[in-house]
């Protein structure tokens, strides 16, 4: 099999992208660090991240941040099983579920790095 | 998560292969927690720093706590807040490195199955870890005020 296997099929192709979103994400992280690390010094010395390539950075890594969400939160159906009254919850609801755990933790999480950006 | 990374496990933690329940080391359980642990929170933590942080807040739509100094260094020395932060950063790593160490197996790089290899990654997983623990530790006093 050639080194562009992944490109034959769509569904190969998502896998790989599903993947690949490590990259970006990881590389986010660590420019995350980077703003941690120039509050070392000082407030004359900090500057946050504001530049236009940044934030065009920032949209392609949440285009591929909001694929690993979607794709690994819907496989929660088939790896979580829990059972009420003796009877299967459905994998439907257990989905619902993470996707709506995300929702209130992206929420949260706004609501506090802005409350406290003011 | 991966399948690939999912059977991966498996196998490495010896499951069908023809010699009964043989008990999963200690090192596969804590390794198959970080990875699935860091998977969930990637996928339900990033998203929401990235559009506020890396988008709203640089382009002036909303004020956003990283934009400016005082406030910035102020929510840095919580120990909450620093605790959060190393769950954040430390557990998507050790997901990431398994992803893109298969990710290259699959591409046509075998050499990314070897120990070197698995070193380099999850070493590097480990690294992060422990440079956002003495980062989160050096940058702001802790202080619940």
């Amino acid at each position: 099999m050639g080194l562009a296997w992944w490109t034959r099929s769509s569904h190969y192709f998502w896998y790989t992208v599903r993947e690949f979103t490590a990259l970006p994400m990881a590389l986010w992280l660590l420019w995350f660090l980077v703003e941690i690390q120039r509050a070392q010094g000082g407030a004359k010395g900090y500057y946050p991240h504001s530049s236009t390539g940044f934030v065009i950075f920032s949209v392609i890594v949440l285009l591929f941040s909001l694929y690993h969400s979607v794709t690994f939160l819907s496989l929660a159906g088939v790896i979580l099983h829990f059972r009420v009254l003796d009877r299967p919850i459905p994998s439907r609801l257990i989905v619902m579920s993470q996707f709506g755990a995300w929702l209130v933790a992206s929420a949260v999480i706004a609501f506090v790095l802005v409350y406290f950006g003011r | 998560m991966s399948e690939h990374a999912h059977s991966s496990l498996a196998r490495e933690a010896g499951e069908g292969q023809g010699e009964g329940h043989r008990r999963p080391s200690f090192v596969h359980l804590a390794y198959w927690f970080l990875f699935a642990q860091g998977g969930v929170i990637a996928a339900v933590l990033i998203p929401a720093h990235v559009l506020v942080q890396g988008i709203l807040g640089p382009l002036k739509i909303v004020p956003v706590v990283d934009q400016h100094y005082d406030t910035w260094i102020n929510i840095l020395g919580n120990p909450i807040v620093k605790l959060y932060l190393l769950v954040l950063i430390a557990f998507p790593f050790f997901h990431f490195a398994h992803r893109l160490r298969y990710l290259l197996v699959d591409l046509g790089v075998p050499a990314a199955k070897s120990v070197p290899a698995q070193v380099i990654f999850y070493g590097g997983a480990v690294a992060v870890t422990l440079f956002t623990i003495w980062l989160l530790l050096t940058t702001a006093p802790i202080s619940l005020g």
